[in-house]
């Protein structure tokens, strides 16, 4: 019996020109109400991809959804699952021990402060001691790319890239269509050399 | 005189990528840099439209480190330190800090004037739908926010129509410089300014309506209240970052004091509204003051590209003919992006006319007048994509694709609230009437053209 495998988003750095539209789009993406200007953006842009840049290649990068994801696989809290052949985090669960962020080769999980409806969500107990007061701590919880997995059109950083540098990438489907592709160009060829 | 403005708009180079999306907008091709490093702006072409600043989405991440810090970037751009929203690479430097000294200090009398578009505009930054009407919500705002007038820009539209409708037909009927263009732009004033000095007599010596309405809230507004004009601190509010370099042009002082103290754009009030603590969308609905404040549909439409010279067709027409003129509508100078020709019968006259929206595309039509292969009378240029409703100073997109969206939304709200004006032709206004009759006489006469007409200064050489 096949698997059938996890997809995911993967830019293609000859087209990305590192604009960050793709991280403005996909913070957007996840506020839970629909915000139209930068002027009602009341927490910090907190993106799932990251626009990395060195010397001569520009491209985001995100999560993979590896097939045997270390992150979930380090989690002690099993935060982290696969639901609908996408790695999910449970920000619920999510203790903020930063295991995934060192499991992860690509560098692909970030720890983002946590927010609800545009004000901090403060810990209930966990406080900062300072001389004279406790503050609550802010709540951190892991965060990753679920390629969108509330958004009816599917990924957003996606369709926002004005370059059209992003692609859903299906593994499998590529495979089918590169062998295709190979037979189609010297399958003929074969076909008569073959003795 | 120098310009006390040496550049407005900015890119913060900590935060550019070098996209150049900026530099793909820019009309006048100011923005300078490698692929993917930080860009750089050329000030002597730039002509402060703001439209780096709507493409820009080059943000500060949270997640990275920068060598100035947050706090330290808003201080820079004369932000409120309470400011949540995030800091892109383009930006224009605030005049915040100006307007709130002078709401704070006793001995001023502030007198603020907005443009039409900030009414269809405003509301996006507080949630409400794009291009939500809100003109009472507007002057509610203001008048919590303790302004002591509240005016209108579109009421000194309706006056930059009356002379610059009469400057139109004085240039027709006794052979002025033609063909003449509008002048309300202030970007593309300073681009005729600098690329084509040798067609500055083309340009309406008419100001722009906010420097009219600057003028006459330190002359005719100063005499109705009984201040002083020089305890008067007068501020706009506009959708443009370009309205800032000219309220500061050195010539802007016809009233005897600098015509407009500070301007705001639709952003920066709405970051002073927040910063406040008012709740505009629960506002109760209030009015503008009087007298500068009331306006005729025609003074409206300037926030739309073709409104201007649909406005000033109207009163033109009816200068030269004497009669009404039959439909108010001229649905061909209305549009998007691009140049639009047609021609208006004016009893025997034929007035041609051009609209140009987006100021690259006015480009070959100025090379046509150089040739001297131009046939047409009257021009109207505005530098941003579909006019003001689209400036550099309006609330900026999350994401650039509803850019088109806010554009649809603002035009349609700007015809709706034409339509509900009483009064269709600035010249039908009755307060513009009253301001002729009692105070500046004539259009074009010795008081009006001292004070609210200017001059130009050629930025190079003529080519």
């Amino acid at each position: 019996m096949g698997i059938q495998l996890n997809s995911f988003v993967l830019a293609d750095p000859k087209k990305c020109i590192g604009c960050k539209v793709c991280e403005v789009a996909c913070a957007v993406a996840h506020r839970s109400e629909e915000l139209k200007t930068v002027g009602n953006m009341d927490v910090p842009i907190m993106p799932r991809l990251y626009l990395v840049r060195i010397a001569d290649v520009t491209m985001p990068i995100q999560c993979r959804h590896c097939e045997d994801a270390p992150c979930a696989n380090i989690c002690p809290v099993s935060a982290i699952t696969q639901i609908d052949n996408k790695i999910i985090i449970n920000e619920e669960k999510c203790i903020g021990c930063k295991s995934c962020m060192i499991a992860c080769p690509f560098g692909a999980i970030e720890l983002a402060a946590a927010y609800k409806e545009g004000r901090p969500i403060l810990q209930n107990l966990l406080t900062l001691n300072s001389e004279d007061e406790f503050i609550h701590k802010q709540s951190a919880v892991a965060s990753k790319c679920d390629l969108c997995i509330d958004r009816s059109n599917g990924p957003a950083c996606i369709e926002a890239c004005p370059r059209q540098a992003l692609s859903y990438e299906n593994v499998k489907m590529e495979k089918k269509r590169r062998n295709a592709e190979i037979v189609s160009k010297t399958g003929a060829t074969i076909k008569n050399f073959m003795v | 005189m120098a310009d006390k403005n040496q550049g407005n708009i900015k890119i913060d180079i900590e935060l550019c990528t070098g996209c150049r999306r900026c530099a793909e907008v820019c009309p006048v091709d100011a923005i300078e840099g490698n692929d993917g490093s930080s860009q750089s702006i050329n000030i002597d072409k730039c002509v402060m439209c703001g439209q780096c600043i709507q493409i820009c989405s080059a943000y500060a991440s949270v997640f990275e480190e920068y060598p100035t810090s947050r706090e330290k970037k808003l201080l820079e751009r004369n932000l409120p330190e309470t400011l949540t929203e995030p800091l892109f690479a383009a930006y224009s430097i605030g005049d915040l800090p100006k307007v709130k000294e002078a709401l704070a200090n006793s001995a001023k009398f502030t007198m603020v004037q907005c443009a039409p578009a900030v009414r269809v505009s405003i509301a996006e930054e507080f949630g409400m739908p794009l291009g939500s009407l809100v003109p009472g919500k507007l002057a509610a705002a203001l008048r919590q926010l303790g302004f002591n007038k509240i005016y209108d820009t579109n009421f000194a539209a309706d006056l930059t129509i009356m002379e610059e409708g009469s400057e139109l037909v004085q240039r027709i009927t006794e052979g002025g410089t033609l063909p003449m263009f509008t002048s309300c732009c202030p970007a593309w004033v300073k681009f005729v300014e600098r690329e084509y000095p040798e067609l500055i007599p083309h340009l309406s010596s008419c100001k722009s309506p906010q420097q009219m309405a600057g003028t006459m809230f330190k002359t005719y507004g100063a005499e109705k209240d009984s201040i002083e004009p020089e305890n008067i601190f007068s501020i706009a509010i506009m959708p443009c970052t370009c309205k800032k370099f000219e309220a500061e042009r050195p010539e802007m002082n016809t009233s005897g004091y600098q015509d407009v103290d500070a301007v705001l754009t639709v952003r920066e009030l709405a970051y002073l509204i927040k910063e406040v603590g008012i709740d505009f969308n629960s506002l109760l609905e209030s009015s503008f003051d009087k007298p500068l404040s009331m306006y005729s549909g025609a003074g409206h439409l300037f926030c739309a590209t073709g409104g201007v010279m649909e406005a000033a067709i109207r009163t033109a027409y009816e200068m030269i003919t004497e009669e009404p003129i039959s439909d108010v509508n001229i649905q061909y100078v209305r549009g998007g992006q691009g140049i639009r020709r047609g021609v208006v019968k004016a009893g025997d006259l034929k007035v041609k006319t051009v609209v140009v929206s987006g100021l690259k595309n006015v480009v070959p039509i100025l090379e046509e007048i150089k040739q001297g292969d131009a046939d047409f009378h009257f021009m109207e240029v505005m530098t941003c994509p579909v006019g003001c409703v689209s400036g550099g100073g309006q609330p900026k997109m999350l994401l650039p694709k509803d850019n088109d969206i806010s554009f649809k939304n603002r035009i349609s709200s700007t015809y709706r609230h034409y339509e509900d004006q009483i009064y269709r032709k600035s010249h039908e206004n009755p307060e513009i009437k009253a301001i002729y009759q009692k105070f500046l006489g004539e259009p074009l006469g010795q008081k009006s053209h001292h004070l609210l007409h200017t001059e130009y200064t050629p930025r190079r050489e003529g080519k």
